[in-house]
Parts: C-alpha cells; structure tokens; sequence
C-alpha cells in the first residue's frame, strides 16, 4: 500500500522544509524595542482609518467594564459614520486574542483598541507585526520604551473611587466596609486603597475587608464572596469585577448598601445604591480615533484625573469616567461632603492620595507635605493602607 | 456574626446544590451505563433556560421547569448518539459540552441584561433555630430543600424499587434484562434524559437561586466538579451529597478565610477535593471499581484492552 | 525500566468480568483500531461508498442545522459559511493562524492516539499540556538568564517531555497496581494540573516585575522557538508534524508498536503470548503523556512566553476529540486536529462579518463531529 506512506513523508518533508526556513526571531515589541528594533517608515499609523476594531474580554452587557469600554466604541460609531467600528467579545486573554486583532485587521482595521489589562501581550505583538496600525491599550500598563504605533490609555478612576468611600463611610453603621475584587493588580489595589482613605476621611472607624476572586466574573464565587463579608457584618459593599450584576442584587437583597464601578447599575438597587464609578470613554476613545486619522498618532500614554485633562491641562473637565448618580439614602450633608472632597482632589496638588498615609503594615506609603504625581501613585499602590483588613495573595 | 465553621458549610451546601443535582443526574445516568462528561453543558443550558424563562415569565419556578427541559434535550442528543448510534460515550459527552457552550453564547447574549425574581433564602422556622445544623442547612433557598429530598428519593429509585433493580440491570446485565423482556433501550433513554433533567435543574439553581445573573460559561467547570463527585462517591446518591458538600465547602473557604482578614491561595484549596478523590480511588479502588456497572467498565477501559 | 508483567489477579485487564465476550462491548468503543473485515473486496468496496455518502449526507446535515441556527439569530447563512471559508484560508497570514493553534492540538490528539493503540483511554491531554508547560517554564526560570539558549531550550524540552510522562504515567501505574481506570484519573488529574499551575502562577512563580495579573515571567528570546520565515508560525508545527511521523513510524515499523496494536487488539491474547502487557500498556501512556508534555512546552516557547490562567485550556480536550475523529490513525490525527483547529478560528469571522458571539463556532464543530462520530460506521460494525 504506497499510498498510505506518503503522508507521513509529506509530513517530514515539510517539517523539514519549515526547519530550513526558520529565522524570524520570537520578539516582543518591547523587546525590539529594547534591542533599538525597528520603527515605522511612511505614512503615520491609523492615517486615514476606514475600520477601527475593539476585543472585550468579557460580553458588552456586563453592567460593568466592558459594557462601558463597549459603549465607548459605540459613540466612536456614532461620530464618524463613514468609519465601520469591528467589535469582538469575548475575547480570551490570550495568544487567541493575537488572532482576533489581526482578523480585524486583515479585514482592513488600521486602529485597535485591547481594551482588557490582560490583552496587553496579544496587543503588543499585533503592534509589532502591523507598524501601520495603531493599537492602543486600556490600563495604563506598558513599561519602559513603547513602540511609536502603541499608546495606552486609563484614567486616574481612584479619584471618584475616592468620592465614593466618603459616601460609603458616612452611610455605614458598622464600620465594616467590602470590597470585592479579582486581582491585586496596582489599578485595583489604588481603587481599594482611595476608597479606604475616602471612607476614614468623613469616618475614622471605617475599615474595609477585601475578598479577591481570582477571576473577573465568576457569579458564583462573586456570591459567596458578598454572602462571607455580609456575614462578618458589613454593610456598603464595592467591587472591582467586570460583571457587577450579581453582588450588585446579592447586596439589594440583602439590605445593605452597595458602591458601583465601571458602569451603572443602580436599577439593579433601587435602595441600596449609594454611588459609585463610571467610565465614560467615548470623548477619549473620539480623541484617539481623530489624532489617528489626522496622522498625528506618535505614541502616547493617555491620562486623566480630575485636574489635569488628558492630553493638557486645557482639556481639564474631559474625564473618561464620571462619578454615578447617588441613591435615596445619601443625605445632603454627605453630598456636600463629596463636593468639598472633589473640589479639593481638583485644586492644585489634590489627591487623594495626600500624606501621611501609612500601609497595612505602618510603614509610612505616601510622606506629608508631598504631592504624589500619577506615577508615584501606580507606584506605591502595591500594598493595602491602614484600615484595609485583608491580604494581598503574596507577589 | 457566624463562625467560620458554620458558614463554611453553610456556602458549601449552597454552592454544592448545583453541584449535587448534576451528580445525582450524572449517578442515575452512570447506573444505566452511560456516562455523561458533558454535565457541564447540561448545566449551562440549564442556567441559561432558567434564566430567561424566569425573566421572561416573572416565575423562577417556570424557570427551573425550563432548565430541566433544557438539560433533559442535551441529554437526549447525547443518549441517540451513544445508545442509537453506538459512538464513544466519553468522546460524544465532550462534543456535547461543545454543543452546550456554542447554544448558550449564541442564544444567551439576549439575556445577560435580563433581571428575575430570584429564589430567596427560605428560613424553616423550628429547624433553622437548631445549633450549627440550623443555619448550615435550613436557611437555604427551596431548590436546596428539593435536592435534600432527592437525595434519599434516588436512593430509593436505584436501590429500592422496581424501577431501580431493572435500571441497574441495564447497565450492569443488559443481556439478562433482555432475555427477561425488557427493553434496555428505553430504559437507559430515561436514565440518561431524567439525569440530564436533574443536571438542567442544577444549572437553573446557579442562575436563579445562587448567582442571580446569566453570563457565557458561568458554570466555570462545576459540571465536571460533579463528575469527579460521583467518582469520588461510587455512585452513591448519599456519598454523592457528602462530596458535593465537600467541594462546595472548598469553594466557600477561601471567601470565608480571607473576609476574617486571613490571605489563602485559593487554588490551594481547589485542588483538594481532587486529590483527596483519587486517594479515595486509590483505598477503596478494589472495591469501587468491582461495584462499577458492567455497562460502565467497557466504557472506561476500552474494548481492546479488556 | 524493569516492570514484572503484571499478575493477571490484579490487573482489570486481566479480570475476567472485563473481558471482551459480550459482542455488544464492541459497540460501545469505536475500536481503537479498526477490524478487517473478512468479506470480498467487492463487497467492501461497496459497503465504503454507502458509507462514505451516508457520512457526507450527515455532514451536509449538520452544516445546515447551523445554517438555520445561524438564520435564526438574524445571520446570512450562506454569507456567514463564505466568509467563514475565506477569512480562514484566504491568506498565508490567516492559514498560518491554524498551525499556530492546531501545533499543541496535534501534540494533545497524539497524546490519545498512543494509548488508544494499546486500548487506554487517555482523557488527561488537557492536565498533560499544562503541567508539560509548567516543567517547561520551572526549568526555565531554574536557570534564569544566564544559561546558554541552547542548553536552556534542550533542558526545557527535556523537562516537559518527562513531566508529561510521569503525569500520564502515574494513571497508568494506578491502573496496573490498584486498578483505577486511567480515563478516571486522567480526567481528575487534569483538575490537580490546572489548580497546581494557578498556585504557582498567583504566588510563588507570579512575575515581580509584572502587571500585578498572575503571570510567569516572559522566558527569555533566546528559549523561544524561531519563526517560520517572516510569519508569526513558529516552529512548533514542525514538532508537531515530526512527531506525527515519528507515531506513524513507530506505529508501522518498530515492534513495540506492533505489540501496542496486539495488546489493544486482545489483551489477554498478548499476555498468553509472552507479551509483557504491563510494560506495554505502562509505556504507552507514558509516551502519551510526553507528547502532550511537549505540546505544553511548544505553546510555552513558541507562543504564550508566559503561562497565563487560561494556558491551553480546553486544548487537551479538542486533541481527544481530534483523535477520536481520526479513528486514532497517526496521520488523519493530524488533519483532523487542523480541522478542528480551523473551526475554532471561523469563530472569530463569525464575530466580525455575521455579528454572532465567537463560541457560537462550537455549535458547528459539535454538530460536525456528531456527524463523523455517528454517522461513519457501517451497519455491520454498529450490529455485529
């Protein structure tokens, strides 16, 4: 039976042939970039895009991280009608998330946006492959050099974060606050941390507990999370999860009061909804898109908190996130206290992340007398402060 | 303020209900001489029906009629492809899985902004006073009650009744329950479909009396938890209740540990019941694997290899 | 290795109530490999073409039932299967994705083909890739950057082909010795793989200087797999295709293989013949489970650079159904783990040209196998 022998040989044959061909070296951008890599020639990245693709990690109706960045891509729909907007859901945080983006772009999308932390690999590799394309990354992750097609992007969300502690701190009667969250990633550890400082501002006995879920939406988990801190007595439960839905009711039926984050969801709460954190990307994901089309994309790292704007201190006012509604329950002396917070984050050298604040530990995190710049603030964010109950799966 | 004690059992028993409803479906099945590895997709369907047909109805009850239905068609493509059409049991159970994820994402993206009127938990007034026990298992929503009478109700229908002698044979002697009569056929036709029923249940139970939400894949692997539990338990509805609490008291610890200010790596935790399993198989193997159905042996060894 | 063949009391494959004596045991299993039939070529000739029309009728079937899946959430069918078809092999670049994805899926399928051979059930790949992954990226951090790339790469390889074989040996010792059906532990031991490499990456081996997600370390450039020309495929598809020839080789040309079909074929036959089935069968899973250790270590070097949470989750289990599809025939293994491999990236067109979630690609590739697995046996195989 010859013929049964030739696909075997084929195989080797190839196998063989692929050995030969082997020479492209498995880099990552930064990598490249690192080792003085290349750089795009010709025409700006994203000059004149007719396609713009997004990748979600999770589905668009999340009442939550991707419903918000999903919401974003729409109003980028909305403003430029001759642009078709690519969206994926979805989209795991993998090698798998590559493939997708570079579908998009075979499909003709010269800009991106990897819209999860954790899409952060995938997209600097399709950035490395595509030198036209813009790729851009929610969360402010990339370190070090960057190539001159990525940009990154986030906003300084603990401000509002803060805000909200205020809110949750007054409104409790136990002085035990929850927080849910999935990883202790610094963005994460920064919004547990401003909502501990917001809390003790208006409310020197309020303490935070955190439970993590190692997973940004698993109902399940998420449940016995909020079901273990409501039996330890807490009473305003937050979190930082990428579908809120089900701490959201599970805090409703509970009869304790409940911070959003990502988007809102105070329907889900009719009482119990105190306030919360929204992102509003659509003015920046607009910016984005038109600095790109322009062919003035060169880079950047995109930032924003309630003093500066985020491309100067001209756009002040243009947050991508805003703070949510307040409830039936937040009284007017806490609104008040909200607004004096906010207008003081917003003068010069406001922060919530004012010294002297110590760590968990007592060791001194952010000195007196000293403005954190945004760095810093990514920074020191590693460690939960004085107040937080909780430890950080050992990194 | 609970302690940890009881509120570990207490999350265990509520998260190892979905858990134990697919293994008591998973356990008639098995005692028919099916095996179903797709449990995870009965319960995903049956979290996703649950779901929408509670939005859609008002009634969470409707909801868990909807997820048995929805996990008893799962099966049945499952038992026509393994008993009609004699494909590999293990092989058509993972493609079955497949089937289930591909149904829900595709038809559940309707349904992630839905609400319903979720199961509350229904506190049983006398019983729920009980030291420890009280809390642990009478302050729990009525799909939770149900499975408790499941528990000792399977037992009976395998162990006990007519029902149960003429299943068993099915999977055990199918030759001798033909030559008395019977058809084996339907017989295993309605193990496999009502396992896949109890399996719907169990997915219903995470979307409208655990979770309260639907969302792609949010069964996150506890249809397979509940195969490694009838495992773990030789296919015995109570040992089958003892493991479910014991993955679910897993589940529930580290929320529980870390609430108190204590850190764990979860995974830690995880892996457990896992190997705590294959010590079990490895003590009792002889014997469990003597009381394995016929029908189950050939499955999982493999012709060839006898 | 010395392994004393094993004691026919308290081998299962010995046991007599396991035995193949009730004709209907064939039914259950399609067989590891495939009988010869006994009739005229004529008459065998004739019995494949009514086969073969009655497998594509079923495949037509199943690719219509998704057409009507797909209209009834607002798709354009047709539309939907064509751009399907041109999304993934329109290009080198898009064709080159299904070797990127399909090299650890071969590698998992392998896994199973192996074992089948002898008549086990290999239900672990999933467990097998990653804990060949993990060994892989242990050996690798071991050494840090200073070890020769070479060197590094060699021990890597090394490390995963050995910690996939003792993770897959260890079910079948338990077999041989204490009588635990491999496909049993197989499947938990997957389980204890995943949970192993999460606590590892959540702590101890999270990556200090990383984003704060539970990650390794990138392995250092020089421990990657090179690129294929200028394309992103790596080199792990010509791991993958050697080893698949190497299986076929070994399968048709060296004894062991020919004693892993005689012990698959009839176990207590072998043992009367002076076969050593323990070896056989203890060997068997072994070289499994390192096939699939090295699928681990290619995706490890050749894509990801870092395990992740989601390492080769639900590979192991697509490569089992890739060898099943094949029958457990080295060469079809292979393209059937293309094939599937390919399904799985008609996702992504289906998410962008038809608007419909990406998953729902794994309503097609069910209904496909279901057709194959259902559907291309003869009358005489499903009665006899």
């Amino acid at each position: 039976m010859p013929r049964r022998r030739i696909g075997p040989l084929l195989a080797t044959a190839i196998a063989v042939a692929l050995l030969a061909a082997a020479c492209g070296t498995n880099q990552t951008p930064q990598e490249a970039v690192a080792s003085g890599g290349t750089a795009a020639g010709g025409a700006a990245p994203g000059q004149g895009a007719t396609k713009v693709g997004f990748i979600f990690v999770g589905p668009k109706d999340d009442y939550g991280y991707n419903q918000a960045a999903y919401e974003g891509s729409q109003a980028v729909a909305k403003k430029f009608p001759n642009i078709e907007v690519l969206t994926a859901e979805n989209v795991p945080e993998d090698d798998n998330a590559t493939r997708t983006m570079e579908s998009m772009i075979s499909k003709g999308a010269t800009i991106i946006f990897a819209t999860s932390y954790g899409h952060l690999d995938p997209a600097m590799k399709v950035a490395a492959a595509n030198p036209n394309v813009v790729v851009v990354q929610q969360g402010n992750l990339i370190k070090g050099p960057i190539l001159p097609n990525t940009g990154t992007y986030f906003g300084t969300v603990y401000e509002p974060v803060f805000l909200a502690g205020i809110a949750a701190g007054k409104s409790t009667k136990t002085n035990k606050l929850g927080y849910v969250y999935a990883f202790p990633i610094p963005q994460t550890i920064a919004n547990i941390n401003a909502f501990e400082l917001g809390a003790k501002s208006v409310n020197p006995q309020a303490q935070t507990y955190v439970v993590n879920t190692s997973n940004w939406c698993d109902p399940g988990k998420q449940s016995e999370a909020a079901k273990s801190l409501i039996s330890q007595g807490v009473d305003v439960i937050s979190q930082h999860q990428d579908c809120t839905a089900t701490i959201t009711k599970e805090a409703e039926a509970a009869g304790i009061k409940v911070v959003g984050y990502h988007a809102d969801a105070s329907s889900l709460a009719p009482n119990g909804w105190l306030t919360g954190s929204e992102w509003r990307w659509s003015d920046m994901f607009i910016d984005i898109v038109q600095t790109s089309i322009d062919g003035k994309f060169t880079g950047s790292k995109y930032n924003a908190n309630f003093r500066v704007g985020y491309k100067s201190p001209a756009d002040q006012g243009k947050n991508p996130f805003d703070q949510s509604k307040f409830g039936p329950s937040v009284d007017d002396a806490t609104k008040a206290a909200i607004e004096k917070a906010k207008a003081d984050i917003m003068s010069a050298n406001g922060s919530p992340f004012k010294g002297p604040i110590k760590a968990q530990d007592g060791t001194e995190l952010f000195p007196a007398g000293v403005p954190a710049d945004y760095a810093t603030i990514e920074d020191k964010n590693t460690v939960f402060v004085e107040g937080v109950v909780g430890q950080i799966p050992k990194s | 303020m609970m302690d940890l004690a009881t509120e570990v059992l207490a999350g265990g028993v509520r998260g190892g209900t979905s858990i134990l409803f697919a293994g008591l479906g998973e356990t008639i099945s098995e005692r028919a001489g099916v095996v179903n590895l797709g449990t995870e997709g009965n319960l995903l369907v049956g979290a996703l029906a649950g779901y929408a047909v509670a939005s859609t109805t008002g009634s969470p009850w409707a909801g868990v009629i909807a997820g048995a239905v929805a996990g008893g068609m799962l099966s049945a493509i499952h038992a026509y492809f393994v008993l009609d059409r004699k494909t590999n049991q293990l092989a058509t159970g993972l493609v079955v899985l497949f089937l289930a994820l591909g149904l829900t994402s595709m038809f559940g993206v309707a349904y992630i902004k839905a609400t319903i009127n979720p199961f509350e938990a229904l506190t049983i007034p006398g019983l729920s006073s009980i030291p420890f026990l009280g809390p642990v298992l009478f302050d729990q929503t009525i799909l939770t009650y149900l499975v408790y009478v499941l528990v000792p109700a399977t037992w009976w229908l395998l162990f006990r009744s007519r029902w149960g002698v003429v299943l068993r044979a099915a999977g055990e002697r199918s030759n001798v329950l033909a030559t008395y009569g019977h058809h084996v056929l339907p017989v295993q036709y309605l193990a496999v479909i009502g396992g896949g029923m109890l399996a719907g249940i169990g997915g219903a139970q995470l979307s409208t009396a655990y979770t309260n939400a639907w969302y792609e894949n949010m069964t996150q692997g506890r249809g397979f938890i509940a195969v490694a539990v009838v495992i773990f338990a030789g296919r015995e509805p109570f040992k089958v209740a003892a493991g479910s609490l014991l993955f679910g008291a897993a589940l529930a610890l580290a929320p529980a540990l870390q609430a108190r200010g204590i850190g764990i790596n979860q995974f830690a935790l995880d892996v457990v019941p896992y190997v705590l399993t294959i010590v079990v198989l490895v003590v009792f193997g002889k014997r469990m694997a003597a009381q394995q159905p016929e029908g189950l042996k050939k499955v999982f060894e493999g012709a060839p290899a006898g | 290795m010395t392994v004393t063949p094993t004691p026919p009391a308290t081998s299962p494959a010995a046991d007599d109530s396991t035995t193949v004596t009730d004709p209907t045991v064939e039914d259950v299993l399609v067989p590891a490999v495939p009988a010869e039939e006994p009739d005229a070529v004529d008459d065998r000739w004739l019995r494949a073409l009514r086969v073969t029309g009655r497998t594509i009728a079923a495949i037509l079937g199943a690719l219509a039932i998704f057409g009507v899946v797909m209209a009834m959430k607002g798709a354009n069918p047709l539309n939907a299967f064509a751009e399907m078809i041109t999304t993934t092999f329109s290009s080198p670049k898009a064709v080159g994705e299904i070797f990127i994805r399909g090299a650890p899926i071969i590698l998992a399928a392998l896994a199973v083909t192996v074992p089948a051979r002898a008549g086990l059930i290999n239900v672990g790949g999933e467990g097998q890739l990653v804990i060949g992954g993990v060994a892989a990226a242990g050996v690798s951090l071991a050494l840090g950057t200073g070890a020769s790339p070479g060197l590094a790469m060699a021990l890597m390889i090394m490390a995963a082909l050995v910690a996939g074989a003792l993770w897959a040996g260890l079910a079948a010792a338990l077999r041989l010795w204490v009588g635990i059906n491999e496909s049993v532990t197989t499947l938990l031991m997957n389980y204890i793989a995943l949970d192993f490499m999460l606590f590892l990456i959540y702590d101890p081996w999270k990556d200090r200087q990383g984003s704060g997600q539970p990650a390794t370390p990138a392995i250092p450039v020089g421990e990657r797999l090179p690129l294929i020309g200028t394309s992103r495929v790596h080199m792990g598809i010509a791991i993958a295709l050697i080893a698949t020839a190497a299986v076929w080789l070994v399968f048709k040309k060296t004894s062991w293989g020919f004693r892993l079909g005689v012990v698959g074929g009839n176990a207590e036959a072998a043992r009367r013949a002076g076969l050593r089935v323990g070896v056989l069968l203890l060997s068997a899973m072994a070289v499994g489970g390192a096939l699939a250790g090295l699928g681990g270590f290619v995706q490890l070097a050749g894509t990801e650079f870092k395990l992740r949470p989601g390492f080769l989750v639900t590979y192991g289990y697509i490569g089992f159904l890739a060898s099943w599809l094949a029958k457990h025939r080295p060469v079809p293994v292979l393209l059937s783990a293309l094939l599937l491999s390919a399904i799985a990236i008609g996702g992504d067109s289906l998410q962008l040209d038809s608007k419909l979630p990406a998953a729902s690609v794994n309503i097609l590739m069910a209904l496909l196998l279901l057709a194959v697995f259902g559907f291309s046996k003869s009358k005489k195989a499903m009665t006899a």
